[in-house]
């Protein structure tokens, strides 16, 4: 119970503390009960607790405490508001603050965009106000304000018709009207007098409006308007079937709107089609009546329409020509009175000629104004239907022959004689080689009627290797396909290539051994028998070994169709052993097989009746020795070498050893 | 810790104000606790539970295990309780004061003020394990939990704690008998 009586502060505080076991609490009370010192001591310790608790309990915080802290808290934390909070909170997950630094940097990028001056939305203004002009341009701006419902395209008919309409009808309203259901009257009246007659001024709900579409026409003048010098100007792209048909009618089309054909060009293609460009004028109110018909003509490809307000340039000029008139009736009135000296005189005259040239070219421009703004100018290019259509169709045959033959020279000649004003050579070349190998290639033209004739008789020359025949079809004149473009045959070429029958390779290999006793009769046989089959020796050769054997190689070269019957009686020589066939087929060659060479190597052979030194039982017995004694010499080398590798180790190992012991020995 | 109260600290880590002052409502006398065992004071140890209530709400996204936010706290209770009272023992010893326990409580009890005094010469922690102790009424485990201190090592804090303050307590205790 030493262990208690060392530790009773901490046993008897836990105990106070009720966080002794069972057992301790057992175990802790025996002691007390031997120990009178632990006694005391707990005695006092139970008193102390007792103070502490009563003490402490003064100083421990009142009820109202967590409230105190609470209020605390929120006093000095004010709560964030719904956004705020989630801001907050958002602001801490990492992706959110990702985005953020990329917002900043592209932000930045932006900025820094706007101050080099890359600015994008003034010039998006810059556009848009621009189109509007546009469309202020033709004069209608009043109608188009009148009634925003009516549709571009209407508004543009009405425009056409407006000018002359405006400057009739509606003269700026000098006097104001009486009373107010005569003002009403006379809107209405008015307003069905202009196209407008959607303004619907007639109901009475919609006469608010009706008055409104009134007064603002009234607000710009009506001749200013009319007064416009506008330059209009349309260009058409019309797929048509025929051209002459589409000419007449757009004539017809021009006459019945008072306009007439300017220009017209047309060009006939290569495949019979039309193509040309008709200039019209018509006058600027019935444009757009006219481009409708026109429409009607075939498929419309392309249509642009463009008016152009010269009236600024037009009134300036128109100024400037007034102000000239009044300078030239001045200097008349100068040479008139004739004060001064004669060079002031000339003065006058020369300045008098400069203005009247002004003068003329100013008026010509006016004209020239004038006659653009009195008539619009419509340009038509017209197209056939399947311009791309082809004229006609080339037959182009191309012919390669291959030819083999035993004397190319010959044949080269007999080529070359074919030539006539039906069949051209166009080139021809004979090559031979330092090995003696001759080769000719010829190219020919042949019309087209001779060609089939003409090359039967070259084909008949030699054996035919490779013939091939290869045609085109060109379009000329366009592409695709055409019912009814003609087809015509053009020259054939053909080009021939000839060489000897040597250098051409065998159809078949064959290679076999005949096993004979006499080599040399039966090689002779041999070619004899080659002979009466069609065949022709390449080489052959005759050899015989130190044993006594005999060795007869010869190739030969037959015929396709005898290859079969010379290998019968081959088996009549002696007795035939691996045999082996090789057939080389050709793809795509046209080969005329019975006539094709085969190519047979044979090898002619006796076995040796002469036993050669370098073999038997005596020589086996010598090679023996002989090597075994070469293997002891060469493992006594290797010997030698392990000694030279190992021996001055060895040595050196053995030296320290030595010398450590008597080191050792020394000391003791 | 079961799992409702583990999310609850999770929640409150991640900014859920209203379960954040309901840990404040169950966790200050925790801390009231421990700041007035370090400094014997009541006012400077509630002013140290609210900064530390404050202090924890501004740096709540550091706690990275949600189990252990309640030793956070008290942690944090901990070392500004200290840095009360460091500060104070040098602010004392410059102007030459008596001990600011005394001042404080001047209408104890000799008994009361010698405890006060015996308390005083404990260290910190023995001060902390003891209010927690007299004044949550806290088990061991849970004070050790709190405290941060490993299985067993409170016994003899406790112990020795109650040891020394019976010595001191020594003459009176003798008296009252």
């Amino acid at each position: 119970m030493a262990t208690i009586h060392d530790e009773i502060d901490n046993w008897l505080a836990a105990d106070l503390h009720g966080e002794l076991s069972d057992q301790e609490r057992r175990e802790l009370h025996l002691h007390l009960i031997e120990c009178a010192m632990c006694r005391k001591t707990h005695h006092e310790t139970k008193t102390m607790n007792k103070i502490l608790e009563e003490t402490l309990t003064h100083e421990k915080p009142d009820p109202a405490f967590e409230q105190r802290m609470l209020a605390g808290f929120r006093n000095r934390i004010p709560e964030t508001t719904g956004v705020v909070k989630l801001f907050a909170n958002l602001i801490r997950l990492r992706a959110v603050q990702i985005t953020a630094v990329a917002a900043v940097l592209l932000g930045l990028v932006q900025i820094g965009r706007m101050l080099t001056g890359e600015n994008a939305a003034p010039l998006g203004n810059r556009e848009y106000y621009a189109s509007g002009k546009f469309i202020a341009q033709p004069g209608q701006a009043g109608a188009l304000r009148a009634d925003q419902s009516t549709s571009l395209a209407k508004s543009d008919e009405l425009a056409t018709g407006r000018p002359q309409d405006l400057a009739l009808q509606a003269p700026p309203p000098t006097t104001v009207p009486a009373t107010r259901s005569e003002f009403d009257k006379e809107a209405a009246a008015r307003s069905t007098g202009l196209a407008t007659a959607k303004a619907v001024a007639a109901t009475p709900e919609n006469r608010a409006r009706a008055e409104q579409a009134e007064t603002k026409p009234g607000e710009t003048p009506a001749p200013v308007q009319a007064n416009r010098k506008l330059i209009r100007n349309a260009t058409l792209q019309l797929e048509i079937v025929s051209f002459d048909d589409a000419v007449q009618k757009i004539t017809a089309f021009a006459n019945e709107e008072h306009g007439y054909v300017a220009t017209t060009n047309s060009d006939k293609q290569a495949n019979g089609k039309l193509r040309g460009q008709i200039v019209v004028k018509v006058l600027p109110e019935n444009l757009d009546r006219f481009l409708q018909k026109l429409r009607g003509l075939g498929e419309l490809k392309n249509q642009t329409l463009g008016t152009e307000d010269v009236t600024k340039a037009y009134l300036d000029t128109d100024a400037r020509l007034k102000n000239a008139h009044v300078m030239e009736q001045r200097l008349i009135d100068m040479l008139k009175t004739r004060t001064g000296k004669v060079s002031d005189l000339l003065q006058v005259e020369k300045e008098l000629g400069r203005v009247r040239e002004d003068i003329e070219k100013m008026q010509g421009e006016l004209k020239y104004w004038d006659s653009q703004v009195q008539f619009a100018t419509v340009t038509i290019w017209l197209a056939e239907k399947n311009m791309e259509e082809p004229a006609a169709f080339l037959l182009k045959e191309r012919a390669q022959l291959s030819l083999y033959a035993p004397d190319v020279e010959k044949i080269y000649n007999d080529i070359k004689a074919l030539a006539s004003p039906k069949v051209q050579i166009t080139n021809a070349q004979l090559n031979r080689d330092d090995s003696g190998r001759v080769s000719a290639t010829l190219s020919m033209l042949i019309v087209p009627e001779e060609s089939d004739a003409v090359i039967a008789r070259v084909k008949a020359l030699g054996r035919v290797e490779n013939f091939q025949m290869q045609t085109q079809r060109i379009a000329q004149g366009g592409g695709g396909l055409s019912e009814n473009a003609r087809t015509k045959r053009d020259k054939v070429e053909l080009n021939i290539t000839i060489s000897r029958e040597e250098q051409e390779q065998a159809l078949q290999q064959t290679s076999l051994r005949i096993r004979t006793s006499s080599v040399d009769q039966k090689a002779k046989d041999l070619r004899t028998l080659a002979e009466k089959q069609g065949g022709r020796v390449r080489s052959s050769t005759f050899s015989r070994d130190p044993d006594g054997r005999e060795f007869a190689n010869i190739s030969l070269r037959v015929p396709m169709k005898n290859y079969a019957s010379l290998m019968q009686s081959l088996n009549s020589l002696g007795k035939v052993e691996n045999v082996s066939v090789q057939r080389q087929d050709r793809m795509g060659a046209q080969i005329d097989e019975t006539s094709a060479p085969a190519d047979i190597s044979i090898q002619v052979y006796s076995q040796g009746n002469i036993v050669s030194h370098e073999s038997g039982l005596l020589a086996t017995l010598r090679r023996t020795l002989a090597q075994s004694a070469g293997a002891i010499m060469w493992s006594l080398r290797m010997i030698g070498v392990a000694v030279a590798f190992l021996a001055p180790w060895i040595i050196a190992i053995v030296l320290v050893i030595w010398i450590t012991r008597r080191v050792i020995r020394a000391k003791r | 810790m079961d799992a409702n109260e583990r999310e609850q600290y999770r929640a409150a880590i991640h900014g859920d104000r209203e379960t954040f002052e309901m840990i404040i409502r169950t966790h200050s006398r925790t801390l009231f606790a421990i700041a007035y065992g370090i400094l014997q004071s009541r006012e400077e140890a509630e002013d140290v539970v609210q900064d530390s209530l404050v202090k924890a709400w501004k740096t709540r996204w550091r706690v990275r295990d949600a189990e252990k936010f309640p030793a956070w706290l008290a942690t944090i209770a901990r070392h500004r309780a200290h840095d009360v009272f460091r500060k104070r023992h040098t602010v004392s010893l410059s102007n030459e004061a008596i001990e600011p326990t005394e001042s404080q409580s001047p209408d104890t009890t000799a008994i009361d003020q010698q405890l006060h005094s015996a308390l005083a010469a404990l260290p910190e922690l023995y001060r902390a394990a003891l209010t927690l102790r007299y004044f949550e009424e806290m088990d061991y485990r849970t004070i050790e939990n709190t405290l941060g201190l490993t299985n067993g090592a409170l016994r003899g804090i406790l112990g020795r704690a109650l040891g020394s303050m019976r010595k001191q307590l020594h003459p009176v205790l003798a008296s009252m008998d």
